[in-house]
């Protein structure tokens, strides 16, 4: 096929185009970017230059937002074309050091490629890799995969857990899971004192409870192991690297144990702060603040996960114990420590990759329920205290901000109209809080949707993506057979298409003299096309 | 011995709708027996080769794979570490007769030119005449009284005439071309036609040349300087004896016969000639070798176990090596019995016949420290069978020291072969198209190519699917209960409608002859509820040429043989009223014309829908259509629709939408699918949201010397890449059901009924949810009888397709018979039971005599006159059901 015809116009308006989708694409990227940026708030290109320590590389934008300049005159779906998007792998990809469904994902990952996706999403599991002992890593069915993924010409995401799934059921390494049989105090309790097995206690970070070691050290360690491993592919393959911040990999409190039958009507979840050593830390907090009696326990008149929000008196929408100084003492020392905990985790991922040219990210979980009670129940037993009088999300979005990493936003496929009413719950404003707060602090999104599906999703994605955030990428949840079920597969050709497809007819777009024989037949190649160039 | 041979590429007509095709822009090839080529004697030449596009056939190999490998010694399954299947195509020659006959006919004053093959197929018999004097040397109509019936005129030049039995009896396939020979006519010029494979047959490049005149005053020379060939294309002589003793001779020799033969010509009058020939029909057949290592936990020896399903005598020509290198070396005794040393490279060993299934295999003991195990399969002196002109190649090392060893060596193989094929499809997948609205101002070509590349990606993402739906069967029902994905209820797809459905065709080929069909129908309409069906497939509705309403012109127009537009509406009404949905029957894939375009020919339409001949694709030549060339087969009594043209599909929308509103149906029974792309189904069943479509996806099931193959894996395959084309919007007739189940019941062999997966072998064990399973349709049976459900054994038939998956459909013929009250029955206990299109069966019989199955555990079915009770075990299982060679039972 001759060149000429594959040129798209919105191609042609920028020679360097080409080049930009080469492996050169970051420092060209960050050149117009800065340049030529026309975003309503620009503010947000400032983020590229502040650096953390890492000095990691935050500007992948670069082909897609360089050649925005020239094309003015078209509309604003044009923005649209930034967003690379990629698919999940299957959580349960590889087992043992084996990939499971090998054709079946091959075959899969060929046809990702014919359809333009930027790359696959590929979960690393800290109890598969280090299964038996510590310290000991088996990296081999994920470097199958990796070498797969570079074969078919796409980048790859790597996301590393440090949770266990219940479905299909991964758990936590088997020597953790030993520990913790006779310290139990290294997982989360609530208040009636039962574990959860998910991920470990936030309150441990720090305390050499692992043979020895603190969490943090067996963290970097994995890090540290999996970047030699993966060196062959870190910085050109993985092009980014989702640090597991707590349940399901979220930055949040397994305030929500089990899950919540669909139709019925979530509760409040609970706190979880009665690990011996969440309370030990809530204890000599209490005492610095003078007020020992607070440090005893939690809020005691919480209700239990899955009551309503108004089974007792917390969250009362007005005159809720939320509200008191103590609900504030309360409230900022438990997000705080969650807050506390993700620095950690970024910030060590942050330095480990320093030297790396992949992009840091973490997830924050959309905890939409009761979004619209003042006192945001569901958030606040997450650990989030954002409610009605306190925007909550900042702290979130600075130290994200702080450690020059992206947010992974799930649950982009929710909209409010099919929410249960009773559970007065808002993904849509949710979303947008936390949007505003991290377009304020130039936190770039990389958003999904929830594993638990939405109807009209897909449209609902679309339209999240075109919002005015720093939209990065779009990261699918997940293949499998559902995804190539013939009832979903070719609605998902369809989003592909119109997410990289200018909405309106930008037939029209100015072509640039003598770089254009053919534009004119072929102005409606999106990015669609245009990735499958950079292959 | 091969006069005439035959190389039966696979050009595809349907080009979009087959995957193989999309490599194959080109035009199609006809092959000849030129003189350059070698003939081929015997099986001379080889054209076995690796299936290039092998990872789009992994769908259709990855349905086999298991049962092949699930033959090998299953008791140590766990320690294989290596198990590939590689399938494999090897060109299977048919011998056959063909024959060309000149005599006078009874009346001992006209002529007759009989042109017979005994090969199966579809033939063709493409020809023309040249008049006396005619200077050109292209060929000219024949005169109308000499086309024989069923001829179709091709342009003005030629005559397409199919070949046909005489009678069920017949060997030959014939036509016999009647002609009077004082007319004007100096020659008659043909070529064969195989319309299945759409390979040509010729003779040594040109066309058969049968003179009927003289032949002085148009020599050799002349003729074939003007058509531009070195030899006169006059290469059939009227002595018959020519050719046939010539078959014994050397082929070259045989070649040089015929030339001096044409030189020589010089008769004057016509004589009759009987002349036959040996041809060979090239038939590619796919299949499978299935290799699995594992090591003996006892001796720490490595076992290679090598299995296939190519028929006959297959050595294995094999090595072993050390390195990367792939050297081939023999390895230490011992060896398979009927090993043989070869000029000590390599080893021979026979294949031994495998006990089940018509498999043979070998075990290859080997020691631990091999690299890799290295072969190649030989079919006999000339046959090789290669990995893409390679040594298969398995891996020996990897067993316990390197967990990934598989995975990786594996992807070497496999993702060169897909890299550069992925590679091939960049290059041109730039011009993706971005949806249909867009297409029309794309050169044809380039939407080829997209809609190539569209289906590429769905081609995979069905392969994916397949794999990752088969591995997810094994996860127990409770696991999934508690996930967090809650399935939907009971959903209503235009594919399945709600699941439950049971159709009942509500006509057949003589309803029309009452003018009053739709009345009558209507007084039944009560009844045919009460008996438990749920849809109802009305006749087509339109305004028609042929009274039975398949050839359609003015589709606003629903006065027709059934009735009037007021009786229509009437009885969806009344059928409405009875709980029943309604499926009007649509022809899309053509339309006759009100009026002659310029050239006399019928193309223009009148009408609401007042199209000309744009709509019209333009490769079916009677029709000299301006649109594109046809997105699937044709069908060449009528204009066929071009759906590529976005104003047709915009007007066919409106049309379906203006039933759905005006007259109530509530789905489609889509005609002749065949005809045009899957896309544009979808695309109009997105557009008129039908509650249930199904499509008449029929073509031939496959057939090898007259006998059907057990394996229909391939016609199936292309019904289901039909649905799959439209998105799984509609359901399509379960044709390879139907077909394996006349074999089956018919010759009394009921194993056919089982696929190599011990899952049923038509659609239904693939898809089962777009599968709608029939016996008899008005166009199979009826008057017509076209494929006739074998005769007294409907009710076994029904006993099968309404206790399986699948939604079933009941032809009208059979519910208005004796059969009613046992089809009500067999109806009543699948309510009962609550089985539906995805309802889960269990072959637990599938013998000479005798099929049986379970069906969701709660229903238990046997066909056949063998022997079968279900198991005395946890369930208690009571007779529901009996009659002639079947038996239904349910839990109690």
């Amino acid at each position: 096929m001759e060149v000429s015809v594959i040129r798209s116009c919105s191609q042609a308006t920028n020679p360097k185009t080409e080049l930009g989708f080469s492996d050169s694409r970051f420092s060209f990227g960050k050149f117009n970017e800065k340049l030529f940026s026309r975003k309503p708030n620009s503010v947000s290109f400032e983020s590229p230059l502040r650096r953390g320590k890492s000095g990691l590389r935050i500007t992948a934008q670069a082909a897609q937002s360089d050649r925005l300049p020239k094309s003015k005159s078209s509309t604003k779906s044009k923005t649209l074309n930034r967003i690379r998007l990629f698919a999940g792998l299957p959580l349960d990809v590889v087992s043992g050091g084996t990939v499971n469904q090998f054709r079946a994902i091959s075959a899969g990952l060929k046809a990702l490629k014919l359809l333009g996706l930027e790359g696959v999403e590929l979960p690393i599991w800290w109890g598969v890799v280090e299964h038996e002992s510590m310290g000991k890593y088996n990296w081999s069915g994920y470097l199958t995969i990796a070498e797969m993924v570079r074969k078919a010409g796409l980048k790859l995401n790597v996301t590393l857990c440090f949770h266990a799934s219940s479905q299909p059921k991964i758990p936590l390494p088997e020597w953790v899971l030993d520990i913790g049989k006779t310290k139990s105090n290294i997982f989360f309790k609530d208040r009636a004192g039962k574990p959860y097995r998910g991920c470990l206690s936030l309150a441990v970070d720090e305390l050499a409870v692992l043979n020895g070691k603190t969490p943090m050290e067996v963290y970097q360690d994995f890090c540290e192991s999996f970047k030699s491993a993966f060196s062959a592919f870190i910085g050109s393959t993985i092009t980014g690297i989702t640090m597991g911040l707590g349940p399901d990999g979220e930055l949040r409190y397994p305030s929500h144990r089990g899950f919540a039958k669909s139709g019925t009507v979530p509760g409040a979840g609970e706190f979880q702060c009665y690990d011996k050593n969440m309370l030990h830390l809530l204890k000599q907090h209490a005492e610095a603040c003078g007020k020992p009696k607070w440090g005893l326990g939690g809020p005691h008149n919480a209700p239990a996960y899955s009551e309503l929000p108004t089974a007792n008196t917390f969250f009362k929408d007005h005159g809720g114990s939320w509200e008191s100084p103590y609900g504030d003492f309360f409230l900022s020392w438990y997000s705080s420590q969650l807050i506390a905990h993700g620095d950690r985790l970024l910030s060590l991922a942050s330095s480990v990759f320093s030297d790396s040219a992949v992009n840091i990210f973490g997830k924050v979980p959309l905890m939409h329920s009761w979004h619209g009670t003042r006192s945001h129940p569901s958030e606040l037993t997450a650990g989030f205290y954002n409610t009605a009088t306190r925007k909550g999300y900042k702290e979130v979005a600075e130290m994200f901000a702080r450690n020059s990493c992206k947010i992974i936003l799930p649950g982009m496929d929710q909209s409010d109209k099919y929410q249960l009413k009773e559970s007065l719950s808002s993904p849509e404003l949710l979303l947008a809080e936390i949007g505003t707060a991290c377009n304020k602090h130039g936190v770039r999104i990389s958003g999904q949707n929830s594993t638990v599906g939405a109807p009209d999703g897909l449209k609902q994605i679309k339209k999240n993506m075109l919002s005015e955030n720093l939209n990065d990428s779009f990261i699918f949840q997940r293949i499998g057979a559902q995804f190539f079920a013939p009832e979903h597969f070719p609605l998902f050709i369809e989003f592909v298409r119109k997410l990289n497809q200018p909405e309106p007819h930008s037939g029209n777009l100015p072509t640039k003299e003598g770089t254009t024989t053919a534009t004119d037949s072929v102005h409606t190649r999106s990015n669609l096309s245009i990735h499958m160039q950079s292959a | 011995m091969a006069a005439v041979t035959i190389d039966s590429l696979l050009q595809n007509p349907t080009l979009l709708f087959r995957p193989k095709a999309k490599v194959m822009l080109k035009p199609p090839r006809s092959l000849d027996c030129s003189r350059n080529r070698k003939l081929p004697l015997s099986r001379g030449s080889c054209f076995c080769s690796f299936n290039p596009r092998r990872t789009i056939h992994v769908v259709r190999a990855s349905s086999s794979e298991t049962a092949l490998i699930g033959n090998f010694d299953t008791s140590s399954s766990d320690d294989i570490f290596y198990k590939d299947i590689f399938p494999v195509k090897r060109i299977e020659k048919v011998e056959g007769k063909f024959f060309i006959r000149l005599d006078r006919s009874k009346d001992q004053h006209d002529w007759q030119l009989t042109v017979g093959c005994s090969l199966p197929g579809k033939w063709i018999l493409h020809w023309g005449v040249s008049y006396l004097g005619d200077s050109g040397s292209e060929w000219d109509q024949p005169p109308k009284g000499m086309r024989p019936p069923g001829s179709i005129p091709i342009k003005d030049y030629a005559i397409e005439t199919p070949l046909k039995k005489l009678s069920e009896g017949d060997i030959f396939h014939e036509v016999k071309i009647d002609f009077n020979p004082s007319s004007e006519i100096a020659a008659i010029h043909f070529v064969l036609k195989d319309e299945e494979t759409g390979a040509w047959y010729q003779h040594r490049g040109m066309d058969f040349k049968v003179p009927l005149v003289d032949y002085l005053e148009d020599d050799g020379n002349t003729v074939g300087a003007k058509r531009g060939f070195g030899v006169l294309s006059g290469a059939l002589q009227q002595f018959s004896n020519v050719l046939l003793k010539s078959e014994a001779s050397h082929a070259d020799s045989q070649n040089n016969s015929i030339e001096s033969k044409d030189s020589k010509n010089k008769n004057r009058c016509l004589e009759g000639f009987y002349e036959e020939q040996s041809i060979v029909k090239e038939v590619s057949v796919g299949n499978l070798v299935s290799v699995a290592v594992r090591k003996s936990p006892e001796t720490g020896k490595v076992i290679v176990c090598l299995e296939t399903d190519i028929p006959g005598d297959v050595v294995v020509h094999w090595g072993v090596c050390r390195d990367d290198a792939k050297i081939w070396e023999i390895p230490a005794a011992p060896y398979p019995p009927e090993t043989t040393v070869f000029k000590n490279k390599a080893l021979r060993t026979l294949l031994q016949p495998k006990a089940t299934g018509n498999r043979s295999g070998a075990l290859f003991t080997l020691d631990e420290e091999h690299f890799g195990f290295l072969f190649v399969l030989k079919l006999d002196d000339n046959t090789w069978l290669k990995f893409k002109e390679n040594d298969f190649y398995v891996p020996l090392l990897g067993t316990s020291s390197v967990p990934g060893q598989y995975g990786q060596s594996d992807i070497t193989t496999e993702e060169i072969s897909s890299k550069s094929y992925t590679d091939g499809i960049i290059n041109e997948i730039r011009n993706l198209v971005s949806g249909l609205s867009s297409e029309k101002s794309q050169k044809t070509k380039t939407k080829e190519v997209q809609e190539s590349i569209l289906q590429e990606i769905e081609q995979l993402a069905a392969e994916a699917y397949s794999i990752f739906r088969s591995s997810i069967t094994t996860v127990p029902e409770e696991v999934v209960s508690e996930t967090e994905t809650t399935k939907p209820a009971v959903k209503i797809s235009s594919g399945t409608g709600t699941g439950f459905e049971i159709l009942c065709q509500g006509f057949n080929w003589e309803s029309h002859k009452s003018g009053r069909w739709y009345m009558e129908l209507k007084e039944k309409a009560s009844e045919i509820s009460s008996l438990g069906f749920t849809v109802i497939w009305l006749p087509p509705p339109t305004e028609s040429v042929s009274p039975e309403g398949y050839m359609p012109k003015d589709l606003y127009n629903l006065n027709s043989r059934y009735g009037t537009i007021a009786e229509l509406k009437e009885l969806v009404k009344s059928l409405h009223e009875v709980g029943m949905k309604v499926l009007g029957d649509v022809v899309l894939n053509h339309r006759c014309a009100h009026f002659k375009n310029q050239n006399g020919v019928w193309n223009i339409f009148g009408g609401r829908l007042n199209w000309d001949d744009r709509a019209v694709v333009a490769d079916d030549p009677h029709f000299q259509g301006r649109g594109n060339k046809s997105s699937g087969d044709n069908f060449h009594a009528a204009p066929n629709i071009d759906h590529s043209q976005e104003f047709v599909r915009k007007d066919l929308k409106e049309w379906l939408g203006w039933l759905r509103e005006e007259i109530g149906y509530d789905g489609w029974r889509l005609d002749f699918v065949r005809g045009f792309w899957g896309g544009y189904v979808k695309d109009y069943l997105e557009a008129s949201e039908p509650y249930f479509a199904v499509g008449e996806y029929w073509d031939s099931l496959s057939y090898t010397y007259g006998e059907m193959d057990h394996n229909q894996d391939s016609h199936r395959q292309r019904i289901v890449d039909w649905i799959n084309a439209t998105n799984g919007t509609a359901g399509a007739f379960d044709v390879t059901t139907k077909g394996i189940l006349h074999s089956a019941l018919e010759r009394c062999e009921y194993w056919r009924l089982s696929d190599k997966k011990g899952k049923p072998p038509g659609v239904v064990g693939w898809w089962p949810s777009r599968a709608v399973t029939f016996i008899e349709n008005h166009d199979t049976g009826s008057t017509q009888g076209h494929w006739r459900f074998p005769g007294g054994k409907e009710m076994q038939g029904y006993a099968y397709i309404l206790t399986h998956p699948g939604t079933p459909a009941v032809f009208y013929d059979h519910i208005f018979s004796h059969h009613r009250s046992e089809i009500a029955n067999l109806i009543s206990v699948r309510n009962r039971n609550g089985i539906h299109c995805r309802s889960l069966v269990k072959i637990v019989k599938a013998e000479r005599d005798v099929y049986a199955a379970i069906i969701d555990e709660k229903v238990a079915m046997k066909i056949g006159p063998g022997y079968y009770e279900p198991p005395s075990g946890s369930q208690r299982w009571s007779l529901a059901l009996e009659g002639r060679d079947y038996k239904v039972w349910e839990t109690s």
